[in-house]
C-alpha cells in the first residue's frame, strides 16, 4: 500500500508533464489548405488565394511555427473543394458562392469566415447575325451554361429579373472548349461565360454583361474553415484570416494592378479579356473581405434563391453559418477595421 | 493670445486630419511588408514597335515548327481516338497443403490488351453522340506462342440527351462486348479489389461474364444530382441484352438468342449521405436451349438459367459487396435409356470487405493542378470469402476461396496486387494456398 501511495504522486505528476507538453503542442503540424485549380493543371489560382500562393504569405507566416502549408489546387474547383472537405482532406478552402452554399446545406462542417471577392463578372454572347438583344428573347433558346458553378446560380438569377426561369430555355450543360465549340458550329444560341475571343474575331456579340448590375446579381467568394479546425486552433485561424486580409487589402491597391494580373495569368486565362474585366472594377469594393451585413445578406439571398429553385434542399441559415470573430479581430490587428467601412 | 489659440486648433485638425488619412491609405506597417511590393510595370505602359516584332518572330517559329511537328511525328486518325490498354506482370506461387513438399512457383506470363475508343458523330446540341471501341488482347498460351484476339467491338449511339446530368440516360452498344451480370461484369475497379474474378462468375462456374456479339441496353432513371459535389447516382440503372450465346469471335451456332437482363436500385442521396453508395442489384441471364446427350444416346434440347442478387456499399474509405448467384441446367439424370430430364443447381456466392487509406477513389480529389506527376499514394486492404456448389443436392463436392490481399496504387495508372488465397475443394480433395504478386499498369 505504502508503495502505491509514493508511485502515485510521481505518476500524476507525470500525467501533468504528458498534459502540460500536449497543450505546449496544441498547434497543427500542417495546414491544408484549398484552391480553385485551372485548366492548365498547373499550381496557380486566381484572386485572393493567387496572391498568397505567389508571394507565399501563408508559408512566411507561420515558418516561425514550424507548421507546414499543403496547398491543394482542384481543377475540379467548388465541387471538388466540397468532396475533399467532406472526405477530411482539407482544413481551409477558398471557392465560389454556389458551390459554398450548396455544400454547407448538404451538411459539410463548415464556417464561413471571410469573403473572398465580391463583385464577379459574367456574360451572355450570341451569334453576331442573331437578332437578339434582351434576355427576355433568350425564351425557348438553347443557352451552353457550366452547370454547378457560380455561372448557372448567376444566370437563373438574370433569367429571373428578365421575368424568364431556367424552364423557359433550353439550358445544355456545356463547359469551357467543349461550348465555344457548340456555339461555333451553331448548335447553341447563346453561351454563359462565353470568350471575349470569340467576340473579338466577330464570331460573336455580347449580349449581356454584368458589371453595371447591382452586387446582388454578380458573383462571389468565400473562405471556409471546418469547424473541427476553427474549434481547435482558432488563433491560428486569425492569422490565417489576416494573411487573406493582407492579401486583399494589396489587392485593393490600383498600383498593384499589373503584378495582379501576371499572377492571375498564370491560371491560363486570356490576358486582355482579364485586363478588360478587372479594369472595370472599383478594387476596394471587389477586394473587401468583411463579413458585413451586406455580405450576409447576398448570400442569404443566394441561398434562398438555390432553395426555391431546388438547388438545395434544406433552407440554410446564413447567419448562423458566418463567423466574423476572427476576420474582425485580425482587421482590428491590421488597424484596417475603418478600411473597408 | 486669440491668433494662437486659433493656430493651434487649426493645426491640431490639420494633424488630425493627416493621422486619420494615413489611418486610410496606409494603415498598418505590416500589411504593406508582409506583401511584398515587387516593382510593377506599369499597366499602361505601351510596346515598341521591335518588342512587337519580336512576338511575331516567336509566332512564326512556333507556327512553323508545329507544322513540321505535324508533317513528320504527329500520327493522325480520320476521326478522334484515345488509345489505352493495361498489361500485368506477375509472380505467384502454389502450396498444396495436403500434399507435403509439393510446391510451385515462378513468373506467369502476361497478357496485355490494347483499346482504341473514339468519337464517330457528335451531337453538341444534346450530346447524342455516336461512339466506337475496338479493343485487342494477347496472352501467352501453353505452346508459347501469342494468342492475339478481338476483345470488344462495338458501336454505341446515345437515345437520350446526355448534355442534362438531371435526365436520364439510355446508351445502345451493338457488337461485340461483356455480357453485363452482376457486380462481377458491370463493376469498375472501384468495387473489386481482388485479382481473380468470383469463382461463380469465372468459366469453372456459371461462366456469367465473358464476351459476347449481340446488342445491349444501358440505362438509368431518376437521377439524384448534388451539383455542389458534381455527384450523380440515378435511382434505377438497368440493362438489357441479347445475344447470339456463342462467345466471343465466334458466329451463332443456333437460332435461339441468350436474353440477359439486370436492374440496380441506388440510394437517392446526396454526396454527404452516410447511404451514398448503397446499391442492390438483381440480374438474370437466359441462355438459349442445347443439345444435350447421355451415353445411351438419348438426344434433347436442355434449359439453362442464371440469376443473381447483389448488395453493395461503396463510399470511400470503406466498401463492402456482397453477391450471390445460381445456375440451373437441365441434362439427363443418368445414363441409362431410360433416363429423364432433371435440373441441377449450382450456387455460389461471394462476400467481400476493403477499406481504402488514400484518395484513389475520390475523382475530384485527384484532379489536382500541380506541377509535378503527383498521385495520391492509397493502401487497400481487402479479404473475400468465395464459395462456389457446382451441384446443391450433392454434399461436399464445393469449393471455398478465401483470399487477403493490399492494393497498392502509386501513379495514376499503376497498382501493386498481392494476393493471398486459401483454397479448399472438396470435390477434388485439393486444399492450395496462393500467393500472387501482380504489378498491373495501364497507359
Amino acid at each position: 500500500m505504502m508503495k502505491w501511495i509514493k508511485i502515485l504522486p510521481v505518476a500524476v505528476l507525470l500525467l501533468m508533464g504528458v498534459t502540460v507538453v500536449s497543450h505546449a503542442e496544441d498547434k497543427p503540424k500542417v495546414i491544408r489548405y484549398g484552391f480553385n485549380g485551372n485548366g492548365l493543371g498547373r499550381p496557380f489560382t486566381g484572386g485572393v488565394g493567387g496572391v498568397i500562393n505567389d508571394k507565399n504569405l501563408l508559408e512566411k507566416e507561420f515558418a516561425k511555427d514550424g507548421i507546414r502549408i499543403e496547398k491543394t489546387f482542384l481543377a475540379s474547383t467548388g465541387p471538388g473543394l466540397n468532396e475533399a472537405f467532406a472526405s477530411g482532406l482539407l482544413d481551409i478552402a477558398g471557392f465560389g458562392d454556389f458551390p459554398n452554399i450548396v455544400g454547407r446545406a448538404g451538411g459539410l462542417k463548415t464556417r464561413w469566415i471571410l469573403v473572398g471577392v465580391r463583385g464577379d463578372n459574367s456574360r451572355i454572347i450570341v451569334h453576331p447575325e442573331s437578332n437578339i438583344t434582351s434576355v427576355k428573347q433568350l425564351k425557348g433558346l438553347r443557352i451552353g451554361v457550366a452547370k454547378g458553378t457560380w455561372a448557372q446560380l448567376w444566370f437563373a438569377k438574370i433569367l429571373v429579373v428578365n421575368g424568364l426561369t431556367e424552364k423557359d430555355v433550353k439550358v445544355l450543360n456545356l463547359k469551357g472548349s467543349d461550348a465555344t465549340a457548340a456555339f461555333v458550329a451553331g448548335s447553341i444560341d447563346a453561351v454563359v461565360g462565353g470568350s471575349l475571343s470569340l467576340v473579338d474575331q466577330g464570331l460573336a456579340k455580347i449580349l449581356y454583361e454584368s458589371n453595371k448590375d447591382p452586387q446582388s446579381l454578380r458573383g462571389r467568394d468565400g473562405l471556409l474553415v471546418t469547424e473541427a479546425f476553427a474549434q481547435k486552433y482558432p488563433d491560428i485561424v486569425k492569422r490565417i484570416v489576416k494573411v487573406n486580409i493582407q492579401a486583399a487589402y494589396w489587392l485593393s491597391q490600383p498600383q498593384n494592378t499589373a503584378e495582379y494580373l501576371r499572377i492571375s495569368g498564370k491560371t491560363g486565362g486570356v490576358y486582355k479579356d482579364a485586363k478588360k474585366d478587372y479594369l472595370t472594377h472599383d478594387l476596394k469594393v471587389k477586394w473587401n473581405p468583411r463579413l458585413d451585413k451586406e455580405a450576409i445578406d447576398h448570400y442569404q439571398a443566394k441561398a434562398d434563391f438555390c432553395y426555391a429553385n431546388g438547388y438545395i434542399r434544406n433552407k440554410l441559415d446564413v447567419e448562423k453559418w458566418a463567423d466574423k470573430s476572427f476576420s474582425e479581430a485580425a482587421l482590428k490587428e491590421l488597424g484596417l477595421e475603418n478600411y473597408w467601412k | 493670445m486669440k491668433t494662437r489659440k486659433l493656430s493651434l486648433i487649426v493645426l491640431g485638425i490639420l494633424l488630425m486630419g493627416n493621422v486619420s488619412l494615413q489611418a486610410e491609405e496606409i494603415p498598418d506597417k505590416e500589411v504593406v511588408d508582409n506583401v511584398s511590393q515587387a516593382e510593377a510595370p506599369a499597366i499602361e505602359q505601351p510596346v515598341s514597335q521591335a518588342d512587337l516584332e519580336g512576338v511575331r518572330g516567336e509566332l512564326a517559329v512556333l507556327s512553323d515548327k508545329l507544322a513540321r511537328q505535324l508533317d513528320k511525328n504527329v500520327a493522325a486518325t480520320t476521326r478522334s481516338l484515345k488509345i489505352s490498354g493495361s498489361t500485368s506482370s506477375k509472380y505467384s506461387a502454389v502450396q498444396y497443403t495436403n500434399k507435403p513438399g509439393e510446391y510451385k512457383s515462378g513468373f506467369a506470363p502476361s497478357s496485355v490488351s490494347v483499346s482504341f475508343k473514339g468519337n464517330l458523330k457528335k451531337d453538341y446540341d444534346y450530346g447524342r453522340d455516336l461512339n466506337y471501341v475496338a479493343g485487342f488482347s494477347a496472352s501467352a498460351t501453353s505452346t508459347a506462342t501469342s494468342n492475339t484476339v478481338p476483345q470488344d467491338a462495338y458501336i454505341q449511339y446515345s437515345l437520350l440527351p446526355t448534355r442534362d446530368q438531371e435526365l436520364p440516360t439510355l446508351t445502345l452498344q451493338f457488337g461485340q462486348q461483356k455480357r453485363l451480370f452482376g457486380l462481377e461484369a458491370a463493376s469498375t475497379e472501384e468495387k473489386q479489389p481482388v485479382i481473380n474474378g468470383a469463382t461463380f462468375a469465372g468459366g469453372s462456374g456459371l461462366n456469367l461474364s465473358p464476351r459476347d456479339i449481340g446488342l445491349q441496353l444501358k440505362g438509368d432513371l431518376f437521377p439524384t444530382v448534388d451539383l455542389g459535389f458534381g455527384y450523380r447516382v440515378p435511382l434505377i440503372e438497368y440493362y438489357l441484352g441479347v445475344y447470339n450465346g456463342a462467345g466471343a469471335n465466334l458466329p451463332d451456332t443456333d437460332t435461339s438468342r441468350d436474353i440477359l437482363g439486370r436492374i440496380v436500385f441506388n440510394a437517392p442521396v446526396g454526396f454527404y449521405s452516410p447511404y451514398k453508395g448503397l446499391s442492390f442489384g438483381s440480374s438474370f441471364y437466359k441462355p438459349g436451349d442445347v443439345d444435350i446427350t447421355n451415353a445411351a444416346g438419348l438426344k434433347g434440347r436442355g434449359s439453362k438459367f442464371r440469376y443473381g442478387q447483389d448488395i453493395s456499399y461503396v463510399s470511400a474509405p470503406i466498401g463492402f459487396t456482397a453477391e450471390y448467384a445460381v445456375g440451373r441446367d437441365e441434362n439427363f439424370s443418368n445414363s441409362t435409356a431410360s433416363a429423364v430430364k432433371t435440373t441441377t443447381q449450382s450456387q455460389g456466392y461471394t462476400l467481400t470487405l476493403f477499406y481504402s487509406f488514400g484518395e484513389q477513389f475520390l475523382p475530384n480529389f485527384k484532379s489536382q493542378s500541380r506541377s509535378d506527376d503527383w498521385w495520391p499514394k492509397t493502401y487497400e486492404p481487402f479479404v473475400r470469402f468465395d464459395r462456389w456448389d457446382p451441384n446443391t443436392s450433392v454434399d461436399n463436392d464445393h469449393t471455398t476461396i478465401v483470399t487477403y490481399g493490399l492494393n497498392v496504387f502509386f501513379a495514376e495508372t499503376t497498382k501493386l496486387a498481392i494476393n493471398y488465397s486459401l483454397t479448399d475443394k472438396l470435390s477434388t480433395n485439393l486444399k492450395q494456398n496462393d500467393l500472387v504478386v501482380q504489378f498491373q499498369y495501364s497507359f
